[in-house]
């Protein structure tokens, strides 16, 4: 167990061997900055000021050689080797409203959502619970470093976390997740963590964007829209893009919820329609920022925008919240790149 | 009708450097560019990053998280990956104090 002082102030807290700086620090409750968890981001860099440490993951993408000359690190990945005085602002947008903890999950169901996208369905060994919309990190046996996965269900008690996900090709964690790993079989969980939750007290209408892997955190938030008191009479709006037919899902999973039709409309898309059998797909085709903007034209600044999926379609919605001129603090996803 | 808001004194902010002015629920960077004074948000619209900590260039400061930039005066976006304007304040100098009116 180590001791991590911030520079300026008698704030600190501690840190388990195992476990790296900005998780021990948000299981404090403090607002240290933060986006994706696992070293891509660089939204987590601190300046070391006093002490030792190394990073958990050798390649992290976000750490630069500049990092390196101002001792910067990624408290994502750093372990503490001695106790650290380290410079960090925080930043209250970053506050955990649940503290995220380790546990166990054992897996009890999968269920196949599309030909690339599963559901895996974790008991918790210790509750832990988490808003709509929130991301855990997964620690599978065989497969070095965790990996960060939404959950798609939602929760009053903690005692379940369900998580869709999509294949990667040759992708080590998907691939012992899809292939090897058995019901029954326990895994790492961490969590909950991410700032893309579900808003309650926010007064407009919601638009879901959803593309791949992107499912699973914005079926959390529909569900949670739908048992929510205080967003009743609150539309809901998801749009759901994929290549082709057979990569569209999540309509049985809204069908359950309240309104579906009336208050909750889906809007599935999409983008590369078979140019042979043209009348196959009888709904939108296109990408889900384009329908989006078409659908919604300027009333986009009404409405609370929550996305997520690969990088080039938060790319894109980026740009149409720019280009619209949305209010940013209305606008919530990841930035898992 | 718009409010004055004093942030420094011109002294505290050094040619070609930027300082960090927190009032209210404002965290702002002032900037001085040739003697001339310039206010805009502090925290970077992209991720977590302090533009007054970052490098300047001209009329330009990067951000030194994630090498995104900005246009001092304008708060137009230079540099990805930042990609929403950061907000400018009017910016006023009288009796050797920076003053911004919001």
């Amino acid at each position: 167990m180590k001791q991590i002082t911030l520079t300026g102030g008698n704030t600190s807290f501690t840190c388990e061997d195992d476990d790296t700086i900005l998780r021990a620090a948000l299981r404090a409750g403090l607002a240290f900055p933060y986006e994706c968890n696992v070293g891509s981001c660089g939204n987590c860099r601190f300046e070391l000021v006093e002490g030792e440490v190394e990073h958990e993951r050798k390649d992290s993408p976000a750490y630069t050689e500049r990092d390196k000359q101002r001792k910067r690190w990624l408290g994502c990945q750093a372990n503490p080797h001695s106790d650290c005085t380290i410079k960090v602002t925080l930043r209250d947008h970053y506050k955990p409203l649940i503290l995220p903890k380790k546990t166990q999950g054992k897996l009890t169901e999968i269920l196949d959502h599309t030909h690339d996208i599963r559901e895996f369905r974790f008991t918790l060994s210790e509750p832990v619970k988490f808003i709509p919309g929130q991301y855990a990190l997964l620690s599978v046996p065989g497969v070095e470093g965790a990996r960060a996965y939404s959950m798609g269900n939602i929760t009053t008690d903690g005692k379940e976390w369900h998580f869709q996900i999509k294949k990667v090709p040759n992708g080590a964690a998907t691939g012992a997740l899809f292939d090897r790993i058995k019901v029954g079989e326990t895994i790492g969980l961490d969590g909950p963590y991410g700032m893309a939750y579900l808003r309650e007290d926010a007064p407009r209408d919601i638009l879901c964007l959803a593309g791949g892997s992107g499912l699973s955190p914005m079926v959390s938030i529909s569900r949670g829209w739908a048992a929510s008191k205080k967003l009743k009479g609150r539309h809901l709006h998801f749009i759901y893009g994929g290549r082709a037919a057979r990569d569209i899902c999540g309509e049985p999973m809204l069908r359950e919820l309240r309104g579906f039709g009336t208050e909750l409309h889906y809007h599935p898309a999409i983008s590369m329609p078979d140019p042979d059998a043209p009348d196959a797909w009888p709904g939108l085709t296109g990408f889900v920022h384009d329908i989006a903007g078409n659908m919604f034209g300027d009333k986009l600044r009404d409405m609370e925008i929550y996305f997520a999926g690969p990088p080039a379609m938060a790319e894109a919605v980026m740009r149409l919240v720019v280009e619209k001129k949305i209010p940013p603090s209305q606008v919530h996803y990841d930035q898992f790149y | 009708m718009s409010e004055r808001i004093e942030l420094c004194k011109t002294s505290d902010v050094d040619e070609g450097t930027a300082i960090k002015v927190e009032t209210g629920d404002l965290a702002l960077a002032v900037f001085n560019l040739n003697g001339a004074f310039y206010v805009i948000d502090d925290l970077c619209t992209h991720g977590p990053g302090s533009l007054s900590e970052g490098p300047i260039c001209g009329d330009v400061v990067e951000c030194d998280f994630h090498n995104g930039s900005f246009n001092i005066k304008t708060g137009e976006v230079v540099d990805p990956p930042c990609m929403i304007p950061v907000k400018t304040y009017v910016t006023k100098v009288e009796n050797d104090s920076v003053f911004i009116e919001v």
